[in-house]
């Protein structure tokens, strides 16, 4: 039998960017009945909501709804209770991954590969982005994952489609850092969120 | 009319068609526009990974304060998670004055500041409510007489706050691929996820979105899926061949930039100009017969 | 009256498409005596009415036939003051727009439709209203000094009427009075009840008498003579008064009833009701040892939405519930609330207040409770968590609060049994029988009527005093007497507030109505009302007990003593009365009789069969008028006619019209059962019931019972019309003609 332990919710109303916009779900499931992937997820929005109430913290952190969001919006359009769905679902990824939880793995790896590339260059080069994704896990998985994209890179490379050129930091990318680093210093692990 | 235009990473690479055929477009219809010096990435949908919030929010404010010192034109976004992250964040400086502290006090480590002043629009609403239907009517030269086209609209182009268009029911590119003389087929899935910046790491779980786009759109008689979205447009187009391998369809459907149908229907170069040889599954031939 | 009659057809809307309009004039008024008959294309335009009048004047005109559109329409247009007689027949909805045009069937029908007018003109008289002898009350009585009590009184005395508030207890305020906060409009946090302010305002307002420890004895009377018997701390008192406001409120849910949540078995589990008062006292602690909570939960439909208990949502819980939590936050920030609910059913605005409750950090969960017990001096409860999906236990409770609903305080712990008639097979040995809900007898003591019919007003279910629930809320069965707040409904303060400001308007309206002979609600405005002829009545009783409203009495010799004031005019007693000396100056047994006759019935041979419909006007009529506005088409060989109710039928007609050579009788009428619609309750019912007598007749006359058919309709039944009277006109078919036609 399960139990009801609030300090979980307490945690995630404190520490999780928007953790605590879920206090107001009551648990409509318009969030699930609209979201493209909540079939293959394993919990969906709204039972991810409940879960943080019953005070499951293992499940909720593990789950791997919190990074199959697409950011689309339907559900945050619907929402009787005007919750920022994919903020909290963006801001439980975030807090789940300082955490030590992994809930996507490659979904993981190609956004720590994004922002890093974002904090090193000010954009995002796509080409780039990819080789540094394929090659996270070494060589010999980087060059598997290269030839299984391969179809798609060449096609894009012949219609124009991948810059030519390697990647250019923007002019202003040791500004950009400073204000960035300034920023994850003002919310810290886990201060509030505005 | 004068905009900014922040055309953001995507339009330089996978979605390059986009941006060789905006230019000219907007030439023709006489909107003058200048690049925000120096911008950079918006964060688009999967920074969280790496950051919290506050980050990804100064990302967009840099690039209002860049524009500020620039001048005070609207900001005209064509990509549509540019277009969304980048409203966000001026929204809610202009809403909400705590966050716009926080902001400046992290913009003033780079020696910038935001104000707050700058308005950010979907070049869907400039192209609208800015330039009209009809005056692009007047533009078009060669028509595509009929020409059944689905006009994919996906999500972050109007959704969450419905700016220019209906969150639920959006009729604008439908109201602009008539301008161009095509006949915009209805279909359901016009407003339904590609998997966005998701697909790459999650191929297996995207690709029935897609499939599920392509199959309701050719059902309903499209010969040809616009967007104005390189994510959209990306992801409906490149991967139909492994949709094909993976669930046995035989999907073979151009996907087009509603700028690149501009850019034929005002009778511009087809390969300069209207890009047409950027996109992998050729919609030449169809256009081609349609402007006759 | 000496009439003057004239005939105006009007030939717009395609009524002169589809019909012809000379052969009418002529086929349609004969037998009839008539001034003349006129023609117009736009009879309700100026021109149309510049005409009319001009005739009325110049001709002295005071009977006017307009045929034309339906009655339903276009009253106030061809209203031409209190001394002339209108009669309107249907040559639209009914006939142009449902028909084929200039057909020989559609002409033929709007001919009997004409001809039904004018008899019906022929035997209208000008209604003389009813004028008592005794000097009118305007005075309105209240009983009840709860919150709906004391807003009514207010009210009444603020639109600039007396009003008289008996309360039984030794001051104002009911529950009011019990509660520490409110949460009222705009529901975004508490607020001071109030109660103390209502109460000042309402004594020392000079137009409201108010009698404390005092109850009602006696109500005799009827509305605008009303005499009321009270006693008060022991003496006795009297009072004229013109209607009554019922507003004596709720009880709890009796507890003790749910000992499955631990009622009765730990001292910590308490009602919501006990919580608001221990909350009024002071504080918040656990009763078993007065110490502080900090962790309670909330169970909500607490013997509520339950068969076993109380079948109904009382809608007010949930809020209540919500206020609670929010009392126990702000008596310690740290303290913790879970809601155990089946639905948050904040009503309308009240959402606002859910919302904040949220915000507050209340932990929601939606399940049903399992088990409700003690483990080391606290308590826990095992739930079926629906969202989760799984059982859970919350522990360390400090406080279980049962969120108990409603009961109307008319409602009595258990029915009443009373002397059952000799022949009752369901009776005790002792010869006893539960009354009946929908009695007078049913109910605990509040009003205390005269009333031959029973001391209450009639309750439906779960002891709520009957009304038409959606359409007519504050009527009850009891004309002048008009019930509100939680008696009549559960509902928190803000609509009990609402509900009496619109129980006094009600009631002031009666006493303005009645005073001048006019009905009130439905047929507001109706100058009639039943007249006996007394010299030829049997004594059978029968008015007495099927009037809906009670509005009859008797004498010890069972002779009817009618309250004209009492009555809504729905002429059931007309319908019941087997002598048929029960009459309105214009509705009476022979009128319709005569209509009847008016209609023309073709010879066997012409295979053209006559159908009579009895409709009732104030549901299935608007039905047809609107299945004719939508252009629905139907057998032309029917005949409608609006009955003020089906409870008014006289069975007579049907004897008639079968013995005539009327093919069939179709009555259409308004849903009857628990979820009636008819506007006078009992009056389709009362219709079905008779109707099974109609065998007997038609055994009599050796015809078919199918010829005879009672169908339901509803206003927005439109749409079934078509199918209703093809079913009926094919049966009418299998049977065959009727055998007495031409006789």
């Amino acid at each position: 039998m399960g139990s009801y332990d609030p300090s979980f919710a307490k945690e995630v109303f404190e520490n999780v960017d928007f953790g605590d916009e879920i206090k107001m779900c009551m648990q409509c499931g318009v969030c699930a009945a609209s979201c493209p992937l909540s079939l293959q997820m394993d919990h969906s929005p709204r039972q991810i909501f409940t879960l943080i109430r019953a005070g499951k913290r293992e499940e909720v952190l593990g789950s791997q709804a919190i990074m199959l969001c697409t950011s689309c919006y339907t559900c945050e359009v619907r929402c009787p209770r005007k919750i920022p769905v994919i903020d909290v679902m963006h801001g439980l990824a975030n807090y789940a991954l300082k955490h030590d939880f992994v809930p996507r793995k490659d979904t993981a790896n190609f956004g720590g590969k994004f922002w890093d590339q974002i904090y090193r260059i000010g954009r995002i080069d796509e080409k780039d982005l990819s080789r540094r994704y394929f090659f996270a896990e070494g060589i010999i998985e980087g060059i598997k994952g290269l030839l299984g994209f391969s179809d798609i890179g060449l096609r894009l490379f012949l219609h124009k489609r991948i810059k030519p050129l390697p990647e250019r930091k923007i002019k202003g990318i040791i500004s950009l850092r400073k204000m960035l680093d300034k920023a994850e210093k003002m919310r810290g692990r886990g201060g509030a969120s505005v | 009319m004068k905009y900014f235009l922040y055309w953001g990473c995507s339009l330089e690479g996978s979605g390059a068609n986009y941006l060789v055929s905006l230019k000219p477009v907007l030439e023709a219809l006489e909107i003058e526009f200048e690049e925000i010096e120096d911008w950079n990435c918006c964060g688009a949908s999967l920074s969280y990974v790496g950051a919290r919030d506050l980050a990804i929010k100064v990302l967009n404010a840099r690039n209002l304060a860049l524009a500020e010192t620039q001048g005070s034109y609207d900001i005209v976004v064509p990509c549509s998670s540019c277009y969304i992250q980048m409203l966000k964040v001026s929204q809610e400086i202009q809403e909400d004055e705590g966050l716009k502290t926080q902001i400046n006090e992290c913009l003033a480590e780079g020696g910038r500041i935001y104000r707050g002043n700058l308005k950010v629009r979907h070049i869907m609403d400039v192209l609208y409510n800015d330039v009209g239907p009809d005056k692009i009517k007047a533009t078009v030269v060669k028509p595509l007489n009929g020409l059944k086209i689905a006009g994919y609209v996906g999500c972050q182009s109007v959704r969450p706050y419905g700016e220019y268009d209906s969150v639920e029911k959006p009729k604008i590119q439908d109201r602009l691929l008539e301008a161009l003389g095509a006949e915009p087929v209805p279909f359901p899935k016009k407003m339904r996820c590609c998997g966005s910046g998701l697909f790459m790491s999650e191929m297996d779980n995207c690709m029935r979105l897609v499939a599920d786009i392509l199959e309701d759109a050719i059902s309903h008689g499209a010969k040809m899926i616009s967007t104005v979205c390189p994510m959209c447009a990306m992801n409906l187009e490149v991967y139909q061949e492994r949709i094909n391998k993976a669930f046995g369809t035989e999907y073979d459907i151009p996907i087009v930039y509603l700028t690149q149908l501009m850019a034929v229907t005002f009778g511009m170069d087809l390969k300069k100009e209207a890009a047409l040889d950027y996109n992998i599954i050729p919609p030449e031939s169809i256009l081609k017969t349609a402007v006759g | 009256m000496d009439k003057n009659t004239a005939v105006y057809i009007c030939t717009g809307c395609s009524i002169g498409d589809a019909l012809d309009i000379e052969q009418l004039k002529e086929n349609g008024t004969e037998d009839f005596t008539i001034s003349y008959c006129k023609d117009h294309p736009f009879l309700c335009g100026s021109e149309g009415l510049d005409l009319l009048n001009k005739d009325i004047e110049a001709e002295g005109i005071n009977t006017i036939i307009i045929a034309a559109c339906s009655q339903r329409v276009n009253y106030d247009v061809f209203n031409f003051g209190p001394d002339k007689i209108v009669e309107r027949v249907n040559l639209r909805e009914q006939v142009a727009w449902s028909q084929p045009p200039k057909e020989e069937d559609t002409q033929m029908l709007a001919e009997d439709n004409l001809r039904m007018g004018c008899s019906k003109a022929k035997d209208t008289e000008l209604p003389e209203p009813f004028q008592a002898e005794e000097a009118y009350s305007k005075d309105i009585l209240v009983v009840g000094g709860g919150v709906a009590g004391m807003t009514a009184a207010l009210d009444t005395a603020k639109a600039g009427y007396q009003a008289v508030i008996v309360e039984k207890e030794d001051r104002l305020g009911g529950f009011l009075a019990k509660m520490k906060k409110n949460v009222t409009l705009p529901y975004k946090e508490l607020s001071d009840t109030g109660v103390e302010e209502l109460i000042n305002s309402v004594e020392e307002d000079s137009r409201i008498k108010v009698f404390t420890s005092s109850t009602v004895e006696k109500v005799s009377g009827a509305p605008g003579l009303f005499s009321v018997d009270i006693t008060s701390n022991g003496d006795a008192a009297n009072e004229r008064v013109g209607a009554v406001i019922q507003a004596t409120g709720w009880v709890p849910y009796d507890a003790n009833k749910l000992e499955h949540l631990g009622y009765g078995q730990f001292k910590d589990v308490i009602t919501n009701v006990e919580m608001e008062e221990m909350a009024a006292a002071g504080k918040i602690v656990r009763p078993s040892d007065g110490k502080e909570v900090k962790n309670a939960l909330f169970i909500q439909c607490a013997g509520s939405r339950d068969s076993d208990h109380l079948p109904y949502c009382s809608s007010v819980c949930c809020l209540v519930s919500l206020k609670q939590a929010t009392y126990l936050k702000e008596q310690n920030p740290e303290a913790l609330s879970y809601v155990l609910y089946k639905d948050v059913r904040t009503v309308g605005q009240a959402e606002d207040f859910y919302r904040k409750a949220q915000e507050d950090g209340n932990v929601f969960i939606r399940g049903s409770v399992s088990a409700v017990g003690e483990s080391g001096g606290m308590l826990y409860v095992e739930a079926d968590d629906e969202l989760l999906g799984e059982k859970v236990k919350i522990e360390e409770l400090d406080l279980v609060v049962l969120a108990v609903g409603m009961v109307p305080r008319s409602r009595p712990e258990e029915v009443p049994r009373v002397k059952a008639p000799e022949d009752e097979k369901d009776a005790d040995e002792d010869g006893m029988i539960e009354v009946e809900q929908d009695s007078g007898f049913f109910a605990n003591s509040a009003l205390n009527l005269e009333y031959r019919q029973g001391p209450e007003l009639p309750t439906l279910q779960y002891g709520f005093p009957d009304s038409h629930y959606i359409c007519f809320p504050y009527e009850t069965r009891r004309t002048g007497i008009y019930a509100a707040g939680c008696v009549r409904k559960p509902m928190e303060i803000a609509r009990a507030k609402d509900d009496a400001t619109g129980a006094a308007m009600k009631a002031i309206q009666c006493t303005e109505a009645t005073a001048i002979g006019m009905a009130v609600h439905p047929r507001a405005g109706d100058m009639s009302y039943p007249e006996f002829n007394m010299q030829r009545c049997t004594q059978c009783k029968r008015c007495t007990e099927e009037c809906p409203f009670g509005a009859i009495n008797e004498d010890e010799k069972a002779n009817p003593l009618p309250n004209p004031t009492r009555c809504r005019r729905c002429s059931i007693c007309m319908g019941s009365c087997p002598e048929r000396i029960i009459s309105f100056k214009n509705y009476s047994v022979s009128m319709i009789g005569n209509m009847l006759k008016a209609i023309h019935v073709p010879e066997e041979d012409e295979e053209k069969p006559r159908v009579i419909a009895l409709v009732c006007e104030n549901d299935a009529y608007p039905a047809l008028d609107m299945a004719g506005i939508k252009r629905m088409t139907w057998s032309p060989y029917i005949r409608f006619i609006p009955v003020r109710c089906l409870g008014s039928i006289n069975l007579i007609w049907v004897a008639d019209a079968l013995s005539r050579g009327i093919d069939g009788l179709l009555l259409m009428g308004c849903r009857h059962g628990d979820d009636y619609q008819c506007h006078f309750m009992k009056g389709s019912e009362l219709a079905n019931t008779r109707l099974d007598k109609v065998s007997e007749t038609l055994d009599r006359l050796a015809l078919e019972s199918d010829r005879v058919q009672f169908v339901e309709i509803g206003i927005t039944d439109y749409d079934k019309i078509p199918g209703i009277i093809g079913e009926f006109m094919e049966k009418i078919e299998e049977v065959g003609p009727n055998p007495y036609k031409g006789w």
